[in-house]
């Protein structure tokens, strides 16, 4: 039986590949490794819609190594970071320079999945590549990097039903922030994901803007009124401020779906050597916007990317926790470094259909 | 404003303004009890105290920058709150010994912003809206600087004193009781608050009554800064942590706290114990939406509209 799934598996698989080569050109989109085409007298631009928390300040520093290095290997001439205070406009009107000033690329981290289209379409007239990244950009110039938000809260039910069972059990959403592009994705995802899941019902969801302390204060006002919570559905950062209203009001810690941070894994080791609690982390790492710089590197190479490049999610389970816990640094996020090889393979993958290259865990 | 005053409105089936925030916060907490079973009434009230706690100790600070003339209004208070709690992070590190220093940094920070804000005002002639907003700025890029990418974690005894309880009472939110207490004596019996009211009434009449108007709202302004870091000491205290946004939602909070609480826009005119029951009615009104599972887009459109119901409502003292 099993065999016979697997051949069927591979057979439906290899029919995907094959349908997947035929539809392409021939060569134009096969997976050939890293384009070699001389990028040194290029320069790449950040375009930040907000640096207010601690996420997207690691996301810049990420960045400014990767182009840093870059620029001292001569693979690119140099790079910049420009930061919007979460205004669409302003992030517009930066824009703007940075088309003027004449950088080759702009990757942009976008306030807004429609606001920036006319800017966008302005820089790629003017020739620049724009590779828009964890955001949504629906002007279809750009090139977009980007997580699967399906395959996120499809991750996180799955784990649950894995501890949980089929049995009915009162789950509990932490949401972003309203009408953010990243929030009403993930909410899809989770929403899709919960058809599988008819004996789980959401008791309440609340908005914790990925922060502890918003999440801590939703999670406190509601408790009160909800029944014994199984699970909690998080978007990342929220995870420990859930802990702590769970804990404050004298409940027991449910399943909470933790997001990478460092406060939350060492809260969720604290918890597995007191009383032998498990949990999953799942999360976006701020180094996607390595990913991005590479892809816009890449494009400017010559090699020929697909308009929308899926990155994996970063994944922690129980037995690599001590590992990652190790390696994050006090109060910060756990990160990856993404290289200009790592990010050829995730461009590979992509035109291939292939699984994504994951996170391997620090030794 | 006396108690003869709130007599005399009593007398007339009226309730004097600041008691609005109380009766709306009363009536929600009913209402959410109504709803989710007697059982959650306790918990409902003991989250909205310590949460409201923090609004309180923000909003008194608010409350002595608005009160202290028409157009003062201190617009820093979330940087000041996050650059204080990260500078008193850092210097404790995360020590018990080092609470004390640490919570004295906070302080410092909190003063030393007020003044900073007071002195754009005045030497620079900026209206307070644009000073203190300009200084929100510089604050914010410090805290950035000062470990951005990471929330630094507060020792283990302050986190236990925010969350401390002894029996069924919260220690913390009664702590801030305290501080209102102090707020009101200062208000009506100090030297410093019969100033800074007259200062507020008419800056005019006031300077030539021999009261030094600068001194008197610089030092608002300085213990609007203190009170702001103060909260971010707490704050982090509670939350586990001084992370970059922390403050932001005490900008909006701190001002609608004390408007609704019964203090003038206008300045000249203060009440602190109102603050509470704003502060009360703020947190119960998000407990209470969330708990009817609203949609994000009625809970926004409600928490509007009955904001400036309420504003509309309340009887306001007549113009002196």
């Amino acid at each position: 039986m099993a065999q016979l799934r697997t051949s069927v598996g591979s057979t439906a698989l290899g029919a995907l590949l094959l349908a997947g080569t035929a539809m392409m050109p021939a060569g134009a989109r096969a997976a050939d490794g890293l384009a070699k085409g001389d990028t040194s007298d290029k320069t790449i631009a950040f375009s930040n819609s907000y640096a207010g928390n601690s996420f997207r300040q690691v996301m810049i520093k990420s960045f400014e190594e990767a182009g840093a290095q870059a620029a001292k290997d001569h693979v690119i001439k140099g790079t910049t970071v420009v930061s919007a205070n979460n205004s669409v406009t302003e992030q517009a009107a930066q824009m703007q320079n940075l088309i003027l000033q004449g950088y080759s690329a702009i990757i942009v981290l976008a306030g807004s999945d429609t606001a920036l289209n006319g800017v966008v379409k302005d820089a790629c007239d003017a020739g620049i590549v724009v590779v828009a990244f964890a955001s949504g950009v629906t002007e279809p110039c750009a090139y977009r990097v980007d997580y699967d938000l399906d395959s996120y809260g499809k991750a996180e039910l799955d784990y649950l039903a894995g501890r949980i069972g089929d049995k009915s059990a009162n789950l509990l959403e932490i949401r972003g922030a309203a009408g953010d592009g990243f929030d009403k994705r993930l909410h899809a995802g989770v929403e899709k994901a919960m058809k599988d899941h008819p004996s789980y019902k959401i008791a309440n969801e609340v908005y914790g803007a990925w922060t502890a302390a918003v999440a801590q204060k939703e999670v406190s006002g509601v408790l009160p009124s909800l029944p014994k919570i199984d699970g909690v559905l998080t978007q990342g950062g929220d995870g420990y401020g859930a802990a702590m209203a769970f804990e404050s009001a004298g409940r027991p810690l449910p399943v909470i779906i933790m997001g990478n941070r460092q406060d939350e894994l060492a809260l969720w080791k604290k918890q597995h050597q007191a009383n032998g609690y498990e949990t999953m982390s799942l999360g976006a790492t701020p180094s996607v916007s390595q990913v991005a710089f590479w892809v816009a590197q890449q494009i400017l190479a010559g090699k020929k990317v697909p308009k929308f490049v899926e990155v994996p999610l970063l994944r922690i389970d129980q037995p690599d926790l001590d590992a990652w816990l190790a390696k994050v640094p006090e109060g910060g996020v756990v990160n990856a470094t993404y290289d200009q090889k790592l990010a050829g393979d995730i461009i590979d993958a992509n035109i291939d259909h292939k699984p994504l290259p994951g996170v391997p865990a620090p030794k | 404003m006396s108690p003869l005053a709130g007599r005399r409105s009593l007398g007339r089936l009226s309730l004097a303004p600041w008691t609005y925030g109380f009766v709306v916060a009363l009536a929600m907490w009913i209402a959410t009890t109504a709803y989710a079973g007697l059982g959650s009434a306790g918990a409902t009230a003991a989250s909205a105290l310590a949460f409201g706690a923090f609004s309180v100790v923000v909003g008194t600070g608010q409350m002595l920058v608005i009160a202290s003339g028409p157009g003062n209004i201190d617009l820093s208070v979330p940087s000041v709150l996050t650059l204080a709690a990260y500078v008193a992070m850092a210097v404790m590190h995360g020590s018990d010994g080092l609470i004390l220093p640490g919570l004295a940094a906070a302080l410092a920070v909190g003063a030393v912003a007020g003044a900073l804000n007071y002195l754009a005002i005045t030497a620079l002639r900026l209206p307070p809206i644009i000073a203190t907003l300009a200084w929100s700025f510089v604050f914010q890029s410090f805290a950035y600087n000062f470990g951005g990418d990471a929330t630094l974690k507060p020792p283990a005894v302050l986190s236990s004193f925010t969350a401390l309880r002894i029996g069924d009472v919260q220690v913390m939110p009664l702590a801030v009781m305290v501080l209102t207490g102090v707020a009101v004596v200062l208000l009506r019996r100090t030297l410093f608050g019969r100033r800074l009211l007259a200062t507020g009434q008419s800056e005019r009449a006031a300077n030539l009554a021999g009261v030094r108007v600068g001194r008197v709202r610089l030092l608002a302004y300085m213990l609007c800064g203190t009170a702001a870091a103060l909260t971010g000491f707490l704050l982090s205290g509670f939350t586990g942590g001084a992370s970059l946004n922390m403050g932001d939602a005490y900008l909006m909070e701190s001002i609608a706290v004390v408007v609704l609480g019964g203090t003038s826009v206008a300045g000249g005119q203060a009440n602190a114990v109102g603050i509470w029951g704003a502060a009360l009615f703020f947190n119960l009104m998000a407990t209470m939406l969330n708990t009817f599972h609203f949609q994000a887009g009625v809970r926004f459109l409600l928490t509007g509209t009955l904001i400036i119901l309420i504003v509309a409502i309340v009887p306001r003292p007549r113009a002196v």
